[in-house]
């Protein structure tokens, strides 16, 4: 596959069983994300988006067609080859953040690095770098408790990129935030595209997410309706 | 490990659920600990040893035993008459003296009780005495009190308890008024003190001093013997080499026409026991059998429960380490090592601390019954500790480590609706 292409998904089917009765949630969807392109995917509630989300992310599988990332076919690797594709490949970041209540944003940041072969030193070379890009260089021992929503997605990015993954992927990164907070992560996420040359595929339903993208698809029920080039 | 300072960290998140997880453990394993040790030490009580019995002879059908004075020169022969009869390597007679320093009021703090033996039987014969190192401090003690109670007939020797409570230090005179020999009143002087720990409470005489008396008595009223004198020898101990001459020694005696009024049995110490405890048999195989597989088992249950519960509250946290790269056996290792973690610190803290603190600081307990030695703790408590906190740990959360590891992602975080 060309190797302009960071994310084909390919005649893609989904559907869920509860009970008895099946869900169909994707029907049949195809699209490819150039390298370094910031995508924006919106749609109605159940339209689907979170499911192609964890489709490109390797968290869930197919019931028909393909997903490709870079030159790995995801859809056909075993649970524990796409937890490893994941650690290296693959940034998530969740619109409620997610981090470990316990732990320091320095820990949080390291957790992806505790799966890899790295030195403590390294390790913690890594943290900084990416605690440096997000701006939180100076809240490294905070507890997620103590820090504000926005500086907690912050620290979700961090933690995101520590590895150097080349796919992003971000679910309403900022649906919890309120606007300022919102926009200073969207200005993140553009850096990293401008910068870091990262591919990004966000999910949002907020207009002015979207507008900062390089292109929007908009989902309904499970198939592409609409396309927007910015 | 890199995982470890996660679980760590993981442990702390809710104090108040792994300090209770942590005491039920410890309190559970004490249970165990103490259960175990019981039985070892019952165990061992009753094992027989091989080499270097010490036979009882003991009167057969009367408890307390009270055999005539006059049987001991026989018996400490092993009853040997005929040149093929083997004869004892060590003998010890005892005979059991109480009374008290008031005549009128017997309180703890004024009765004593004291062996009646021959003086150089303590150093040859006594159960925790015989085999002191030669060189200790303890065995130069006993020895000069061996040597005063052999100068002295009046001569007593205390243990340091009974010394404090009765408040006589080594040069005091006094007289005990017999309880079990009436009328046998001795007038006794301090010349030593047993060695500690478990002769604490003991005293030692001379035979010889009490025998006398029991003659005197005779003197006095006319030729009439005191009720008791041929009651005076509890229990005679034979010292012989193998399972094989003690049976021999036993046939001899029990065989021979010198003792039949009364007649007489020979046991060993851990016969004896054996008979003493087979009245408790079934408590014993009840704690065995059902006591301790029931704390064992209640032990896995609280540990699943506390792991269960914060599993169930971690579903998410769990998502998100699969979505960071973690893979189910990750995650698994992350819960059991919770498990583990608490269940074998809490596990050793408490069996290595009940051993440290019965054994170290207590100096074991005391056997109030037969010729028990002191309970102690074994030093494999330590490991029982780690066994069973990390044996019932592993057991209790291999289900909720198992919940864990299988979360899937793409439910955890559907709106479903
Ligand atoms: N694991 C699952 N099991 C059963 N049904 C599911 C599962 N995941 C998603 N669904 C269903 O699939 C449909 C699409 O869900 P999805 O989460 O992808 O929607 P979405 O577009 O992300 O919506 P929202 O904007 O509310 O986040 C919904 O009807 C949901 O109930
Ligand atoms: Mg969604």
């Amino acid at each position: 596959m060309s190797a302009e292409i960071c994310v084909k998904v390919d005649h893609v089917s989904k559907s869920f069983r509860r009970g008895s009765e099946s869900i169909q949630v994707l029907s049949g969807l195809s699209l490819q994300v150039p390298r370094g392109e910031y995508l924006g995917l919106m749609g109605p509630s159940g339209s689907g988006k979170t499911t192609l989300l964890n489709l490109i992310a390797g968290l869930d599988q197919p019931t028909a067609g393909s997903v490709w990332v870079g030159d790995t076919e995801i859809s056909h690797l075993s649970e524990s080859q796409l937890a490893a594709w994941r650690t290296r490949s693959l940034g998530f970041v969740f619109q409620f953040y997610h981090l470990l209540p316990v732990l320091t944003a320095y820990a949080n940041v390291e957790l992806p690095l505790l799966l890899l072969p790295l030195s403590a030193a390294q390790r913690k070379q890594q943290v900084l770098t990416a605690l440096d890009i997000v701006g939180l260089s100076d809240r490294l021992h905070h507890r997620p408790g103590q820090l504000s929503g926005g500086q907690c997605q912050r620290v979700g990015i961090a933690r995101a990129i520590v590895t150097d993954p080349a796919l992003i992927v971000a679910d309403e990164p900022t649906g919890d935030l309120d606007a300022k907070s919102a926009e200073e992560i969207l200005n993140l996420l553009c850096e990293l595209r401008t910068q870091l040359k990262k591919t990004i595929v966000m999910v949002t339903h907020d207009p002015r997410a979207a507008a900062r993208a390089d292109r929007i698809l908009h989902l309904e029920k499970g198939k592409l309706v609409e396309q927007i080039e910015n | 490990m890199k995982f470890l300072r996660l679980i760590y960290q993981n442990l702390w998140r809710n104090k108040l659920r792994s300090s209770l997880t942590a005491l039920g453990t410890m309190v559970l394993v004490f249970v165990v600990t103490l259960v175990w040790s019981i039985l070892g030490f019952l165990a061992n009580a009753t094992t027989e040893k091989p080499a270097n019995i010490k036979a009882i002879v003991s009167e057969r059908w009367r408890i307390p035993s009270m055999m005539p004075y006059a049987y001991s020169t026989s018996l400490k022969e092993g009853a040997a008459t005929e040149s093929e009869h083997i004869k004892p390597s060590d003998n010890m007679t005892w005979t059991f003296y109480g009374g008290s320093l008031d005549p009128k009021k017997r309180t703890f703090e004024n009765i004593v009780f004291a062996f009646c033996l021959e003086p150089k039987k303590l150093l040859t014969m006594m159960d925790g005495l015989e085999d002191l190192p030669p060189d200790s401090a303890d065995r130069k003690t006993l020895e000069a009190g061996v040597a005063k109670l052999e100068q002295n007939r009046q001569g007593i020797l205390l243990g340091r308890d009974r010394m404090e409570r009765l408040k006589k230090k080594i040069g005091d005179r006094f007289i005990i008024h017999s309880f079990n020999y009436k009328e046998i009143d001795l007038e006794v002087e301090v010349v030593g003190t047993l060695p500690a720990r478990r002769y604490d409470q003991s005293a030692a005489m001379n035979i010889d001093y009490f025998l006398s008396a029991i003659d005197a008595y005779k003197q006095k009223h006319n030729g009439q013997a005191h009720a008791m004198a041929n009651k005076t020898m509890n229990l005679v101990w034979l010292r012989v080499p193998d399972t094989q001459s003690f049976t021999q020694v036993a046939a001899q005696i029990q065989e021979s026409p010198q003792f039949s009024l009364p007649a007489v049995k020979v046991q060993t110490a851990s016969s004896g026991i054996s008979t003493f405890l087979e009245a408790y048999r079934d408590l014993l195989w009840g704690m065995r059998w059902l006591l301790a597989p029931a704390i064992l088992v209640t032990l896995a249950v609280v540990i699943a429960n506390a792991i269960s519960i914060s599993v169930r509250e971690r579903q998410t946290e769990f998502a998100v380490l699969k979505v960071l790269g973690f893979r189910p056996l990750q995650i698994m290792v992350l819960v059991l090592g919770e498990a583990l973690l608490i269940g074998i610190a809490s596990g050793v803290v408490s069996a290595g601390g009940s051993w440290l603190l019965v054994n170290q600081v207590a100096g074991g307990i005391p056997f109030p019954i037969a010729f028990f030695p002191k309970f102690l703790i074994p030093a494999d408590a330590w490991w029982w500790g780690l066994a069973v906190g990390g044996g019932t740990a592993f057991l209790g959360s291999f289900i909720p480590a198992w919940t864990a590891c299988r979360v899937k992602v793409s439910e955890v975080f559907a709106r479903v609706g």
